[in-house]
């Protein structure tokens, strides 16, 4: 058995940033293909939801990264830790699905930038400045996990990247289900 | 630029919406066809600490979207942990619907 633990705007694109949403509510394509490969579904809270509300600008990591930020980022990773330990304990394959290109969610890509800050006067989406690294939440959340055993597999959706190419993530994150999933996973 | 997609329509669902049984419908594809996000209730089993910090979690993301004015509706009032939740919310002088359909 594989559970997944999504990112919370993978089922309610509502707590995305204005214009950072590329569906109404439920990303559709990722649900298909989680039923597809029997998947049972966990959905993760967003951190940036809760502590900067829906009218929130964009934001890079070093505008989150503040002992706050991060208290509050810990709070809401240790239940989630503790709902994967209990999943691991009962056998079954994790992986943690983040955004990749979210200064909270990413897993290989997250976005910093030390000039961000102040008046905003970055309106391009080409300005978005797009980093090697995971997001703060999900460093959280790997640190809290970080001697589970088996190691839960953590991969990101690049829906927060300028070129975000879904046919391309979706193959990639199938991949992924899939190889947890499988009969050699264990 | 892609503009504002949000539906501005969260649908409060129990865990049986995200992992249906076997042959059971998929609510969750339906409320997903109406324009609704979603958000989990805890899945029942959970230890109490457990329960009480997905809960809490759950309450911090509804005040937001409850008070920018979007619609918030449960999708199942009667579930076990929806009641504990119009509890927790009414603690803070907050109200939910019921009867979230696609």
């Amino acid at each position: 058995m594989v559970v997944c633990y999504l990112a919370h705007c993978l089922l309610n694109a509502n707590a995305k940033v204005d214009e950072g949403a590329r569906c109404a509510g439920v990303s559709m394509p990722v649900l298909a293909l989680l039923r597809e490969h029997g998947a049972t579904i966990r959905q993760m809270p967003c951190p940036e939801l809760g502590f900067g509300g829906t009218r929130r600008f964009w934001a890079v990591r070093e505008q989150y990264d503040t002992p706050a930020y991060r208290a509050h980022c810990r709070r809401l990773a240790e239940p989630v830790a503790a709902q994967v330990r209990a999943d691991l304990a009962a056998g079954a394959r994790v992986v943690i699905i983040g955004i990749d290109g979210s200064p909270s969610m990413g897993v290989e890509l997250t976005a910093a930038d030390e000039s961000w800050g102040g008046r905003p006067d970055k309106p391009r989406d080409e300005d978005y400045p797009v980093t090697p690294g995971a997001g703060l939440f999900t460093e959280t959340l790997l640190g809290l996990l970080g001697d589970t055993v088996p190691p839960v597999r953590a991969v990101g959706i690049g829906q927060d990247l300028f070129d975000y190419d879904e046919t391309r993530e979706l193959a990639r994150l199938g991949r992924v289900v899939a190889a947890e999933g499988g009969p050699d996973a264990r | 630029m892609r503009g504002d997609g949000r539906s501005r329509r969260v649908a409060v669902v129990p865990d049986a919406y995200l992992n249906p049984a076997p042959g059971a419908a998929d609510r969750l594809a339906e409320l997903a066809e109406g324009g609704w996000g979603v958000v989990a209730l805890p899945q029942p089993g959970l230890p109490r600490d457990v329960e009480a910090g997905a809960l809490a979690a759950v309450v911090d993301q509804l005040a937001a979207f409850l008070d920018d004015g979007y619609e918030v509706a449960l999708a199942e009032p009667d579930d076990r942990a929806a009641r504990r939740l119009v509890e927790l919310l009414a603690a803070d002088g907050r109200r939910i619907e019921a009867g979230a359909s696609p």
